[in-house]
């Protein structure tokens, strides 16, 4: 289809930008381009980018898109680019501010679309802006699956970005009985968040029948919730020799950067030790224990 | 006889660091012995390690650049003035991996190692660079609780009109990565904050050892060597990071540093920039960096933020816009406080509500060993000359690869 040019009428605002030298003609010719339903959706997506300044010139280029994002009927490329072009616009927040009431009010339309990718990235959007709304339909979709907006490890993860006390409780279920491994993965990693998980960490991380991405999700926690606890087990891991050579390089990088360096450079056992994995058959056990002896002028 | 080099005019090992701009040095003899005379001739040079950084000197500001020179050193222990600098395109890859000597006829009498610590491209560093560098930003964030929780608290919802959405968007995180480079410099002094050129394919960027590896939902994974899997900002560890693009090419879409730089020879025009290519980095992933309120939660937002003050550098070097008394190096139209030339910044200026944020985290810009501006309360005027082009005094200790002095 041919490119239609327009005659875009500028504002006082547009007219002191163009002044100043700022290309806002540029941006509200392609913010002209990637509206109009004449081009094709490359041509429409590619105009998107260079759109983005004229996104909050006035409440006219941020209505246009937000309807261009909200409508169904629009090509979900375009309506992906157009959220793109939206939130870049969004780091030039005194100008943003204006709208976003409007923004947010649009997010929460969308976060139910058809569209699992867009609903997926509006949800985040709307996590990350700790929007009560966005979390409750997250929560009832993880305690009734049938409502789930996007599957339960996604959930989980959007979570995370406010996490509280019901979360936990739905979180600490999710890692006895999870949906699938994904969801576990993410229930440990917002249970990190919450310190009276520390038990939890603990139990997976000793434990030797747990995958070794688990047990490295734990340490992380542990460092996070009770570093002391960490340190601890990360020196009996090391001085384990039938340990898993991931969990016992993350040990010793535990130790290496996080250790209290007076408790380790008096540790002769340990020390012993980490000089013997220093020719260890695995690359990383090697490289993390050459490390942690380099440290401590061994 | 012996001598002693001061590099930055400290004898502190920690000024030993220099960039492409000319560093003031100082020799002067510590231990006549042996020397007769009143003034001894000393020829001052440098060696380098294999790969390592190469360095110039001169004796005085207007000399041309050499590799050695001869100074008249009197014997009293009064010291002698010269200059030194990073020769361009010959940065440092490790700590110290130059030396300047200072020889009596062929003995060396006195010499002092050096780094010329250069903002590289993150995608080209050594596995050594970037390990240094993930150590020392785990460090910097020791459980969430170390000093990156301030640089984080710096940078949200609250505080973004001091940053953004104005003509202080590039100044301020200038100094934003002034402060936490010098942190980081803190605990190794090796460190120069490298870039994510993101027009350009980065795949050694992302990967597990480096800045790591996302999955289809974002979640970030590490190698267990990498000291970021122990990343934890908000009391939540980890990072989520989802690349909309394929993370061994450049991120579609993005205006190109030529385009950038070619956006205007003002700065008004310049700084459109905050649009595309910046805003348009930030959202080519999901995840905290995506977000205003969350994005200095992913560590990679500082090389992003590299690579846009490079950009700014490079566009400063090529239309001369160091002095902010020229108009195109700015703006001169009416902007927010915090915004003008004579403003000073928040958070490092400590003032609290009314028009700025309700706190400062985080106190005075660091201080560096090697440079003394732009001090611990910087206005917008002093981010402009920033390696000293228009005033010496003005240097503040860093320089890119790619930008020359």
């Amino acid at each position: 289809m041919a490119k239609k040019r327009r005659v875009v009428k500028r504002s006082k605002s547009a007219k002191r930008k163009a002044r100043a030298g700022v290309p806002t003609q540029s941006a509200r010719a392609a913010l002209a381009v990637a509206t109009s339903p004449r081009n094709t959706v490359k041509e429409r997506v590619a105009a998107m980018s260079a759109a983005t300044l004229a996104v909050c010139d006035d409440d006219q280029g941020l209505q246009t898109m937000l309807n261009l994002l909200r409508d169904r009927d629009e090509p979900i490329k375009v309506r992906l680019a157009a959220l793109a072009s939206i939130q870049a616009a969004s780091f030039s927040v005194v100008a943003f501010e204006s709208c976003r009431s409007d923004y947010i009010a649009t997010l929460r339309a969308v976060m139910t679309d058809p569209d699992p990718e867009l609903r997926q990235r509006v949800l985040g959007l709307l996590a990350r802006e700790k929007d009560a709304a966005a979390g409750k339909r997250l929560i009832d979709g993880l305690e009734n699956p049938a409502k789930a907006l996007v599957p339960p490890e996604k959930a989980l993860q959007l979570l995370g970005y406010d996490p509280h006390a019901d979360v936990y409780k739905i979180a600490r279920r999710m890692v006895e009985k999870p949906p699938n491994e994904a969801a576990r993965r993410e229930a440990l990693r917002l249970l990190a968040a919450d310190a009276n998980s520390k038990g939890v960490f603990e139990k997976i991380l000793r434990d030797k029948t747990e995958a070794p991405e688990y047990r490295r999700i734990s340490a992380s926690a542990l460092h996070a919730i009770a570093p002391d606890a960490l340190q601890k087990l990360a020196r009996e891991i090391v001085l384990d020799s039938s340990e898993s050579e991931d969990v016992q390089a993350t040990s010793l990088t535990a130790i290496s950067q996080f250790g209290d360096e007076a408790k380790v450079s008096g540790d002769e056992a340990l020390l012993k030790r980490v000089t013997r994995l220093k020719t260890a058959p695995s690359a990383k056990v090697k490289q993390t224990a050459k490390r942690l002896l380099t440290k401590y002028g061994r | 006889m012996v001598v002693e080099i001061q590099i930055n005019n400290s004898s502190s090992a920690g000024a030993r660091y220099l960039t492409w701009a000319p560093s003031p040095c100082r020799i002067r003899v510590t231990n006549p012995a042996g020397v007769p005379a009143p003034i001894v001739n000393l020829r001052i040079s440098s060696t380098s390690a294999a790969g390592g950084g190469r360095v110039m000197v001169r004796e005085r500001p207007t000399d041309a650049w050499a590799n050695t020179i001869l100074l008249h050193v009197p014997t009293n222990g009064t010291s002698v003035r010269f200059f030194t600098a990073g020769r361009f395109g010959s940065p440092s890859r490790n700590d110290r991996d130059v030396t300047i000597e200072a020889r009596r006829g062929n003995t060396v009498v006195g010499s002092v190692r050096v780094m010329v610590r250069i903002r590289k491209n993150a995608n080209a560093l050594t596995s050594g660079e970037r390990d240094r560098l993930v150590a020392a930003f785990a460090q910097l964030n020791n459980q969430g609780m170390g000093r990156f929780a301030d640089f984080r608290d710096m940078h949200t919802a609250v505080s973004s009109s001091q940053a953004h959405g104005a003509k202080g968007f590039l100044p301020w995180h200038r100094a934003y990565l002034l402060d936490l480079e010098r942190e980081l410099q803190n605990i190794d002094a090796s460190i120069a904050l490298p870039y994510w050129r993101f027009d350009q394919p980065s795949p050694n960027i992302f990967t597990s050892q480096f800045f790591g590896v996302s999955d289809a939902m974002g979640t970030v994974s590490f190698s267990p060597t990498n000291p970021l899997q122990f990343w934890v900002t908000d009391g939540v560890p980890g990072i989520n990071r989802r690349p909309f693009f394929n993370t061994a090419n450049a991120p579609p879409g993005l205006r190109t540093e030529a385009q950038t730089i070619a956006l205007g020879a003002v700065y008004p025009a310049f700084r459109t920039m905050e649009g595309n290519p910046h805003g348009s980095a930030h959202v080519s992933f999901g995840g905290v960096i995506s977000s205003v309120p969350t994005a200095a939660r992913d560590p990679l937002f500082f090389l992003l933020h590299c690579n846009v003050d490079r950009l700014w550098a490079k566009w400063q070097l090529q239309n001369g816009r160091f002095n902010p008394a020229v108009a195109a190096s700015y703006d001169a139209a009416a902007a927010p406080i915090g915004h003008n030339l004579p403003d000073t910044m928040w958070p490092w200026n400590g003032v609290t509500g009314g028009t700025r944020p309700p706190t400062a985290p985080g106190g005075a810009m660091a201080s560096s060993p090697c440079a003394t501006a732009p001090g611990g309360q910087p206005q917008v005027q002093q981010m402009l000359d920033y390696h000293g082009s228009l005033n010496a005094a003005s240097r503040m200790g860093f320089d890119y690869d790619d930008v020359a002095f």
